[in-house]
């Protein structure tokens, strides 16, 4: 998936080298994976390892498809905040690997003609901000919020402090003033013409249009910066940098795409999987990863290298030890998308926030539903 | 049993076994499957699974998405047979023209999206859609229309899909119009314009009846195909925006496939059999009133 499956073929020589286990790597389209993963743990398909998006963890252990990782020591040295998001009950099913916090990347050069050198870290100057650029380009927009890509609306939600799901996590609970602001916020910048209404389909080349002006700040992952050292002639280095992503008071509390390895229940050859999982996660494959795709090493003595004190690396490495956690509920990839859908209602008008918000509450209830009848019958913890 | 009976029985057997084995046993299971609660839960546990009896479609009723996708549906059919059928005769009977010049050029010209990937083209006409630089929109803005975000927005997400999707198939049927076209009567024809028949005259009492048939199997080819549209959705828009694309069976690709709810998913396709059963009989009476049966 996404960068780390175009890349990881390159860090297997040395794997090889070392142990004669040649490794065959298959890269999935990030937007198929999870059907795709799925589909093979059903059809008893499952390659021997395998990375996961730390979100998908909780439902792949549930369905019996990952195996808990067999010795502490394969985690003993990675970031807490890290660690805590992929383990389940207590127990490690996953190795942290890829750590990718979400910061906003933003044009320099357009900034500075609005009188900022670095974006405020706060919605109100966030807003502020917007409207001074607005004013120098009306034709072009501020942010790159997709409409059909939950990140930068979850983060929203998780930045202001919304506790999506109660009742043990059984029911949704968007009827809440901090969901009602952060829609609202939300949706004012699509209103006010700082944001396009724009889908991922319609936004064929980001980078393009990142580099054309079309819009000044793009809240996003490591990977961009892959993509920007890949097309620096058409976006020179001095013209971008990064911050940490603006929150009602300050930065705050991030999920972001962050992905883990882990082995597959039904492997042949358990101990030379976890061999590859140990190669992979160890300080040299991380910073190795780390030059080649940009995405942020999961172990703690990785860091001392020099390679990470570069200064477009460290609002991520801030970013990566404030966390912020998902409800664990193998529903959880599915509400992110009804949220988003409806936050895209309210934005193109169709409904109010409030109906949207009740609408998704009804939603969220009728998906959680097998969930909640397993949990008060005891099934489910 | 004769002995050519039984001659006949062994050789259509292996196609028989093939039959029962990709066809009607899935389908069996798939009716099965859509009278219970089959989700990921079960895929974990098989002890989670009940049986639901008519529970999955009662569900289905009272999901606002659902009728969305059905009413999306049917938006893509009422609007998309017409379209492509008329375009495709409208094509066969101007290639039909005896003042046509380099008439296999043209066809196979014309037939070549038909044969051509969907995703590839798909991506060209996401280009060609696009609001800002758009070939369809400075074409449109040559003539003085203020430029349309054909794909962002929902009120004109299908139509700009049923244009892409009506220059992809419209080859085909105009391949099967040329080849019923070159069975019209030339005698008949002749006779009604000496007789005075106009040009619409002529199309309605000679070349209709001569097409009828096969005018019907176009239609009910296109009616099946368009009911059950997905794959131009899915790399068109992926539904968006606000699922005004998401058909019938995008809505059961993302219960069945992308959340695993095969109870669920399994229910949506036996509707969406019965739909196109009842639509195909409905076609067949008539074609058998026209006896183009």
């Amino acid at each position: 998936m996404s960068y780390e499956g175009d890349y990881s073929p390159l860090l297997m020589p040395p794997f090889t080298a070392a142990t004669g286990i040649p490794v065959e790597v298959q890269s999935l389209p990030t937007t198929a994976s999870h059907e795709k993963l799925l589909t093979a743990q059903a059809g008893g398909a499952m390659p021997d390892v395998l990375m996961l998006f730390n979100g998908w963890i909780q439902e792949f252990a549930t369905i019996g498809a990952i195996a808990p990782v067999p010795t502490p020591a394969l985690v003993a040295d990675m970031f807490p905040g890290v660690l805590a998001a992929t383990r389940i009950k207590g127990r490690d099913y996953a190795v942290p690997w890829s750590v990718a916090p979400q910061v906003q990347f933003y044009r320099r050069d357009i900034l500075r003609q609005a009188g900022y050198e670095t974006p405020p870290g706060d919605w109100d100057g966030w807003r502020t901000m917007a409207r001074a650029i607005k004013r120098r380009r009306p034709d072009d927009f501020v942010f790159m919020m997709l409409l059909n890509w939950p990140t930068a609306l979850i983060n929203m939600l998780s930045q202001a402090g919304a506790v999506l799901l109660r009742d043990r996590d059984t029911r949704g609970n968007f009827q809440t003033t901090e969901a009602r602001m952060t829609f609202a916020y939300y949706a004012s910048l699509f209103a006010d013409g700082f944001a396009p209404r724009a889908l991922s389909t319609e936004v064929q080349d980001p980078v393009a249009a990142f580099a054309q002006g079309f819009f000044a700040i793009w809240p996003s992952g490591p990977p961009t910066l892959l993509d920007f050292k890949r097309r620096a002639n058409e976006l020179p280095v001095d013209r971008w940098s990064t911050a940490r992503i603006a929150g009602p008071h300050g930065p705050g509390r991030l999920s972001g795409l962050s992905t883990s390895l882990c082995v597959s229940t039904t492997t042949s050859r358990p101990a030379e999987a976890w061999a590859l999982v140990r190669h992979l996660s160890s300080a040299s494959s991380e910073l190795r990863y780390q030059r080649l795709i940009g995405n942020l090493p999961a172990r703690a003595s990785a860091w001392s290298s020099p390679q990470l004190a570069a200064p477009v690396l460290a609002p991520f490495a801030e970013q990566m030890r404030e966390p912020a956690f998902s409800p664990p509920v193998i529903e959880w990839e599915r509400i992110q998308i009804e949220i988003q859908l409806a936050a895209e209602r309210v934005v193109r008008g169709l409904q109010t926030i409030d109906q949207a918000l009740a609408a998704l509450d009804t939603r969220v209830d009728r998906l959680l539903a097998k969930r909640r009848a397993l949990v008060e019958a005891g099934k489910l913890a | 049993m004769t002995r050519q009976e039984r001659t006949a029985w062994l050789f259509s057997a292996p196609v028989l076994a093939i039959i029962v084995l990709v066809f009607i046993v899935p389908t069996a299971l798939a009716m099965a499957l859509s009278v219970t609660d089959y989700s990921i839960y079960a895929l974990a546990d098989w002890s989670n699974l009940r049986f639901v009896g008519l529970g999955n479609f009662a569900d289905l009723l009272s999901t606002p998405l659902f009728w969305r996708a059905l009413g999306n549906t049917a938006l893509f059919a009422v609007l998309g047979v017409p379209m492509a059928i008329g375009t495709s005769l409208a094509v066969a009977l101007l290639l039909n023209d005896v003042t046509v010049h380099w008439k296999p050029l043209w066809r196979v010209l014309l037939f070549a999206p038909y044969v051509t990937s969907v995703v590839a083209t798909a991506v060209v006409w996401r280009f060609l859609f696009n609001e800002r630089f758009g070939l369809i929109n400075r074409a449109l803005n040559a003539v003085g229309v203020t430029p349309i975000d054909w794909l962002g927005n929902p009120a004109t997400s299908i139509p700009a899909i049923l244009i892409f999707v009506t220059w992809k198939i419209f080859g085909y049927n105009m391949i099967v119009f040329t080849a019923a076209l070159s069975a019209v009567p030339q005698d008949l024809m002749e006779a009604a314009r000496l007789d005075g028949a106009g040009l619409w005259g002529r199309f309605r009492h000679v070349t209709l009846p001569a097409i009828g048939p096969t005018l019907l199997l176009a239609a009910v080819m296109s009616v099946a195909g368009f009911l059950q549209i997905f794959a131009e959705p899915y790399v068109m828009t992926l539904g968006g925006p606000a699922q005004s694309t998401t058909t019938v069976l995008y809505f059961m690709f993302d219960e069945g496939f992308k959340w695993w709810n095969l109870g669920q998913a399994s229910a949506v396709a036996f509707i969406l059999f019965l739909m196109i059963l009842a639509l195909t009989i409905v076609q067949t009476r008539i074609g058998r009133r026209y006896e183009w049966l």
